[in-house]
């Protein structure tokens, strides 16, 4: 038992990153239809970014996360006026944006790899990483740090979308752009925040994850693959949904580690397994969505 | 006439290249290495080693009255581009390769080298290389997995552990150091209990390590190589509070682990092939930090040997022909490199795996840094 | 008759070229021919079709390692492993073109990309079966009337696959089927209004062009004579889309000069920028799609159209 609350205070933890990253690709998915690959990528720049700022800038941790973020946002706005806006305005299909920030993803990863002369960094969370209890409740400072932000961020969110004009008009270009462009909502303005915000979420998820293991080029595909499995699990619609998706693939790859009796290696398939799963056999609520545009 | 473009671009998918010719005024060794792939990290320390040697080599009066020219080829850790990049070398006339990125890499590399009966060396550790393929002038130079696990047992063998733990992760290398330490652990009379894998791109190690926690082994033996996921591994290793000793490969010898892991790591027994109180790895250090102004570890000293090994057998051929340079690495016998412990030395007469099976040390993480060797050799 | 000499010219000058390249040359050529034939059949399935699938190189490994299998494992003769493996190939193909009928743009990625992760970590994980993450290896082809198959005729033999798959697909790509892929790629809902059996259409252009992956993947495991898990992994596979939205998707020829390019591209520029060759891969695909989406043939065809229709404006 103690075991299993252990094993899931971890698996929580990692679902929040996974979320964090959904919701990444939900920011820039819902408002203009396109699922951007490069958000992995976004997360490692980010893990780098605060490694250089509170190592070189000699930061706290706690504030080389906002730091990294805003960098990161500036990266993603920038990536949008670069490459989205352009084909936006030449009005090509969505395919265009996608395979557009397939090339990006190509950039920054390289960009990074000639930058850094090292395969790996460490990176200090804000609390370190003692064991701390509560109740029976077991965890890293680090693996609680990651639940409590991430809850945070969605709050945020959340409240953003329902509660103001500014999130209720970024839901109306979700539903329907040239609507929400008769309203007088600025698209433009709309998509460029959607990227910076985006860029600037999933920065956050490299960050918190980083102190876990290491700042590392290869964390992206993984953290790319892994985010978007956990979108499609949880829906698109809602922005919950990523973080309920994230969960509850951090607790299936966890759970069929630790419970199931097949060779670890193989656990691996469980995402992929899951993806084409709900792809297929649940696709309603995800599809519904898409034909509403 | 659409069509017609169509099939010429079809049939030319041939493009032109000029072959290099070039008067043989040097001797050419090859080298295959990976900067762009993700064997780079390993590779490049190897590399800054293997140019070195070469250095001193040529600063020294040669090689045959002839400098060495190093002819440096990039796989990004493909193997079926490095079988290519083999092919590349040999047109340009090198005398030997160097297999320089990865074990999977120098295994399609050698289906090139093969057919030419090119000599080609390599310090990569897995131990099915020199089975795989009767490749005759193929070989290995760095320590292999089982001498890894040899090492790792006879310095445990006063603890005379009976039930032990093994972790590694999904990479090639990782599965085939823990092949290889399973076998040996199975055949000393040790039960393997539990057997976890820790695949890249995890977040956490922690259900694996409650699944080592719950066997309660008396030991555990890390096998992984991955370097993020090793770092997992220790967090997890301290958060479930484990107290068991940690035996690891040669890969926990790279020094970045004692930045990402640092604190994590203490009292860990690793495999290295480098020690520091021989007079040849002195008198490197010496000649490193010369040229590059800081203290080695033992990964360039790798690629120093690589070198090594083949000029000592090209001086021996006295010549640059490929079947007597193959002789007289075949005829390498009690060579002494930088690498391999005090009093072993280098020998391919009993297999074309030229490491000394006592070669191996064992050294201890201390004070978050790679402490004296507190063992050496099998026995 | 016209055809014939042309289709026979091409695969003489391509059966000829490997005998006189030195042997690196040789190798890079076949390698190129295997991308070549991949990026061919790949650019129906993408270009023409509109799936956007990212199992292709999944089916090429799957043809491969099948081959490989059974002739080594299952002492199955070279000329009856090949038919079965492309069935095998065949029959998964069709199973998983059941999400390509459900699926649409990026949905349909996402669940390919998730079939060839589970083909990497199957094996990765299939023991002596599949040699696991190290991959299977020394092994050879049987001799042919005591002759070995080996270097340019192997190069001869992806030639023929490659020709093969470009013959079929120009033929179909003429007949109703290509036109009603094509009209499914535009518009799928216009499509099955005008008549056109959406469903099956599909199936069919996905299904034909794996097995024609299978097929290049299965010559693709003699040239080193060992097959692994890194070759047929999502690197490789992103690689292709490329290939084909560089070259310009929808034509055989951009398939073709995209695929020529980026392997060349690799080879000739890493001696000189080294690993900035791999930006310069990343750099190409934005401005390729930002400035033609029809790629680089569509950028030669801009150019020469601008040219012919000056020079229609200057004769009158």
């Amino acid at each position: 038992m103690a075991d299993l609350l252990e094993l899931l205070v971890s698996a929580t933890a990692s679902g929040c990153v996974y979320g964090l990253i959904a919701l990444a690709y939900l920011l820039v998915l819902r408002p203009t239809g396109v699922i951007n690959f490069a958000s992995g990528e976004w997360a490692m720049m980010g893990a780098y970014a605060a490694y250089v700022i509170s190592d070189a800038g000699g930061l706290p941790p706690i504030l080389a996360i906002p730091a990294a973020a805003l960098v990161l946002a500036i990266i993603g706005w920038l990536t949008e006026w670069l490459t989205v806006r352009p084909l936006v305005e030449r009005g090509a299909g969505h395919l265009a944006p996608i395979l557009a920030l397939l090339g990006m993803l190509v950039i920054y990863h390289q960009v990074v790899l000639l930058s850094f002369s090292e395969d790996q960094y460490p990176l200090d969370g804000p609390f370190g990483f003692g064991r701390i209890e509560f109740g029976l409740l077991a965890g890293s400072y680090q693996d609680f740090f990651i639940v409590g932000a991430t809850i945070a961020i969605f709050i945020g969110f959340w409240l953003f979308f329902e509660r103001t004009v500014w999130g209720r008009s970024f839901e109306a270009v979700a539903i329907n752009r040239r609507a929400a462009a008769l309203m007088g909502i600025n698209l433009r303005m709309v998509t460029a925040l959607s990227f910076a915000g985006a860029a600037a979420i999933a920065a956050t998820a490299g960050v918190l994850d980083s102190p876990r293991g290491s700042v590392e080029a290869n964390m992206s595909l993984p953290l790319a693959v892994q985010g978007f499995s956990a979108l499609i699990i949880g829906g698109i619609n809602r922005v919950e949904g990523a973080l309920l998706g994230g969960i509850v693939l951090a607790f299936a790859e966890d759970l069929t580690r630790r419970y199931a009796p097949i060779p670890s290696g193989l656990a691996l398939g469980v995402t992929p397994v899951l993806l084409i799963t709900f792809l297929l056999v649940l696709p309603n609520g995800i599809l519904r969505a898409k034909e509403a545009k | 006439m659409k069509r017609k473009s169509l099939l010429i671009a079809a049939a030319a998918a041939v493009a032109f290249w000029s072959g290099s010719a070039v008067a043989q005024s040097t001797i050419k060794i090859g080298v295959i290495t990976d900067r762009t792939g993700n064997a780079r990290f390993y590779a490049e320390p190897v590399l800054s080693g293997i140019r070195l040697a070469a250095k001193h080599i040529n600063a020294n009066g040669g090689l045959l009255g002839k400098k060495i020219e190093l002819v440096i080829e990039d796989d990004g850790n493909k193997p079926d581009v490095s079988a290519s990049k083999a092919q590349k070398l040999i047109d340009a006339g090198v005398v030997a390769i160097i297999s320089n990125s990865s074990s999977t890499s120098s295994q399609q590399a050698q289906n090139t080298t093969i057919k030419t009966l090119t000599p080609h060396v390599t310090h990569n550790g897995s131990d099915s290389l020199t089975r795989k393929l009767k490749h005759s002038c193929f070989f290995q130079i760095g320590p292999l997995g089982s001498i890894q696990i040899k090492t790792l047992m006879s310095y445990a063998r006063a603890k005379n552990y009976k039930r032990v733990a093994l972790v590694t992760d999904n990479s090639a290398l990782g599965q085939i150091i823990a092949k290889f330490f399973k076998i040996f652990l199975i055949k000393s009379g040790v039960k393997v209990v539990v057997e976890q894998v820790i695949p890249a791109g995890s977040k956490s190690a922690l259900p694996q390590m409650q699944k080592v926690r719950a066997a309660k082994p008396e030991a555990i033996f890390q096998a992984g190589i991955l370097s993020r996921e090793m770092v997992l591994f220790f967090r997890a290793y301290h958060q479930l509070g484990l107290k068991q000793q940690i035996l690891g490969s040669f890969n926990l010898s790279i020094p970045s682990y004692l930045r990402t892991a640092k604190g994590l790591m203490e009292g860990v027994a690793f495999i290295d092939a480098y020690d520091p109180r021989k007079p040849e790895v002195q008198a490197f250090i010496k000649v490193y930090t010369k040229e590059h102004g800081k203290k080695p570890y033992s990964l360039p000293a790798y690629g120093y040997d690589d070198l090594g090994v083949l000029v000592q057998a090209i001086k021996r051929a006295g010549s640059t022909d490929k079947v007597k340079v193959c002789a007289a690495l075949k005829a390498t016998h009690k060579w002494v490199g930088v690498l391999a412990a005090k009093g072993t030395s280098y020998s391919f007469a009993k297999g074309r795996a030229g490491y000394p099976v006592e070669g191996a040390v064992v050294r201890l993480i201390k004070n978050n840094d790679h402490g004296p060797v507190v063992h050496s050799g099998t026995k | 008759m016209g055809a014939a000499i042309r289709w026979g010219g091409a695969a003489l000058i391509m059966c000829v070229v490997p005998f006189l390249l030195p042997l690196y040359e040789m190798d890079v050529y076949r390698k190129m021919l295997f991308w070549v034939a991949l990026a061919i059949s790949y650019n129906f399935l993408f270009g023409i079709a509109g799936q956007m699938a990212l199992s292709h190189f999944a089916f090429a490994g799957i043809g491969a390692y099948t081959v490989v299998i059974l002739m080594t494992q299952a002492g199955v003769p070279l000329l009856l492993a090949i038919p079965l493996a492309l069935g095998l190939a065949g029959i998964l193909a069709f199973i998983v073109s059941f999400a390509a009928t459900r699926l649409e743009g990026f949905y349909l990625a996402l669940a390919t990309l998730a079939f060839a992760q589970l083909f990497i970590v199957i094996l990765d994980e299939g023991g002596a079966l599949t040699g696991g993450t190290g991959g299977l290896t020394s092994y050879k082809l049987p001799l042919v009337f005591g002759f070995e198959i080996q270097g340019p005729w192997l190069a001869i033999a992806m030639a023929l696959v490659l020709l093969l798959t470009l013959a079929f697909l120009l033929r179909i790509d003429r007949s109703w089927y290509g036109r009603a892929c094509r009209a499914i790629r535009d518009n799928g809902e216009a499509a099955a209004a005008m008549g056109v059996d959406v469903k099956r259409t599909k199936i069919m252009a996905f299904t034909l062009t794996s097995v024609m992956a299978a097929g290049a993947g299965m010559v693709y495991a003699f040239f080193d004579n060992t097959v692994n898990p890194p070759v047929f992994g999502l690197e490789n596979a992103f690689m292709l889309l490329f290939m084909v939205i560089i070259g310009g998707s929808g034509s055989h020829l951009g398939a073709i000069v995209g695929a020529v390019l980026l392997r060349l591209l690799q080879d000739m520029l890493e001696p000189f920028v080294g690993q900035f060759h791999v930006m310069g891969l990343g750099i190409l695909m934005v401005v390729v799609i930002l400035v033609q989406p029809k790629g680089l043939v569509g950028i030669w065809d801009d150019l020469v159209g601008r040219k012919r229709a000056g020079r229609r404006k200057a004769k009158p």
